[in-house]
């Protein structure tokens, strides 16, 4: 599944956001992705609540607020300027903060890497997201096209340099994957004491070769 | 202490601060660095080889590729025979060297602001840096940790957008190694490295 998606993505998504990138300058491809951004409110502010962190709803609120107004729609984000920091919740992470282990890594087929317990929780977030209730399905599903290729198109460069560097790019990704989750779920750059311990330092006797000095 | 006391201390650390790179301490390494490497990235007389191979100087003198190695191989280090380990070592530093050199044809005059550091659990220390590409989810996070060796303060993992370099390549050689063993991870690398030479052209 893992390189069916990529097929797709160097075969069909790459390309044309590529042509997207060229026809939109940056700025509008930033706007756009603010205003998709700008729509995941009700996602974020439900998993705010349901993992107690009522003083991250009440900001998640008012950036709704301000970025709907003053940020035209959401296509601009003055909220961030005014020290009202964006959030990034969802119900995968609420599972976790919950007790939920992660499960078995999964690659779902146009969505790309996750975990049992997260694509689990995409499936909640669908119902928390508000927008299906009134908008037709046809837009919704043009919208989420756009919002595919327009992320992808802000993403051009990393993934290249990321196929690139990788040695072993299905490893690269998964790993990749499960080290971001872990940092959203704890809300911060800091690995836990015992990831620690386990990645920056190995037992002596795992290492018999003596010190060149 | 009396007040004199105590302002004789402070001058006497101040002159040994201000004296001796050896005292210098995790946060003010990466200071230097990263001033080190923006200075070559805006000159605009360079080439792009001459930035390249300023660049893999800067990094490479503040960086413990030793130690870094032996983290990303882990339990995997002592199947690696000695000639093999000083290969690893060698080919492994090329291969960043050239993938994050090839990156100096990405940079447009981003600024980088030390956000903080902090001393980890067991003596090493994290310093924080923001590069600046316009604020909120555009800019990218990247963390420095550094471990005292003797008298000075090396670099032994990059944290970019929260990932760490450290474990993912160890996921990387993890699998490699148990598809072919040490031979496998030194023809892969090798291969890349191979494959990588050339600079990226516009």
């Amino acid at each position: 599944m893992f390189w069916f998606n990529d097929h797709v993505d160097t075969y069909v998504l790459a390309p044309v956001a590529t042509g997207w990138s060229k026809v939109a300058p940056t700025r509008v491809r930033t706007s756009v992705s603010n205003f998709f951004t700008n729509l995941r409110f009700p996602i974020v502010t439900a998993n705010d609540l349901l993992q107690w962190k009522p003083k991250a709803a009440g900001v998640d609120v008012a950036r709704f607020g301000v970025n709907t107004t003053v940020g035209v729609l959401g296509f601009f984000d003055p909220a961030s300027g005014w020290g009202l920091e964006r959030h990034d919740e969802d119900f995968g992470q609420t599972l976790a903060v919950w007790g939920v282990p992660s499960g078995p890594y999964l690659v779902i087929p146009l969505l790309g890497p996750s975990d049992v317990r997260d694509a689990g929780g995409l499936i909640v977030d669908e119902a928390l997201a508000v927008t299906p209730w009134f908008v037709d399905s046809y837009i919704l599903v043009g919208a989420g096209v756009l919002d595919a290729v327009n992320t992808r198109s802000l993403v051009l460069n990393e993934v290249r340099e990321a196929k690139r560097s990788s040695l072993d790019y299905y490893s690269f990704v998964r790993n990749a994957y499960f080290q971001r989750r872990r940092a959203l779920i704890a809300d911060t750059a800091a690995p836990g004491v015992e990831q620690q311990q386990e990645l920056y330092y190995i037992p002596e006797d795992a290492t018999p070769e003596p010190e060149q000095k | 202490m009396t007040v004199r006391a105590v302002r004789i201390a402070v001058l006497v650390l101040a002159l040994a601060a201000s004296g001796a790179r050896a005292a210098e301490g995790p946060r003010a390494v990466v200071q230097r660095m990263t001033d080190a490497a923006l200075e070559v990235l805006r000159n605009k007389e360079m080439s792009s080889d001459d930035k390249r191979n300023r660049l893999e100087q800067i990094a490479s003198a503040e960086t413990d590729f030793d130690t870094i190695s032996r983290l990303v191989l882990a339990r995997n280090w002592s199947t690696f025979s000695p000639a093999q380990q000083t290969e690893f070592v060698r080919l492994f530093k090329d291969h960043l060297s050239l993938t994050y050199g090839r990156n100096i044809e990405n940079y447009h005059n981003e600024r980088v602001e030390l956000t903080g550091d902090h001393e980890e659990p067991r003596g090493d220390w994290t310093v924080n840096t923001k590069i600046l590409r316009g604020g909120g989810a555009q800019d990218i996070l990247v963390d420095y940790r550094l471990r005292k060796e003797g008298d000075a303060w090396r670099i032994i993992d990059f944290i970019i957008e929260r990932v760490s370099l450290v474990a993912n390549f160890r996921s990387q050689f993890q699998d490699l190694v148990s598809q072919g063993g040490p031979q496998k991870v030194l023809d892969v690398l090798r291969e890349k490295n191979a494959r990588g030479e050339p600079l990226e052209k516009k």
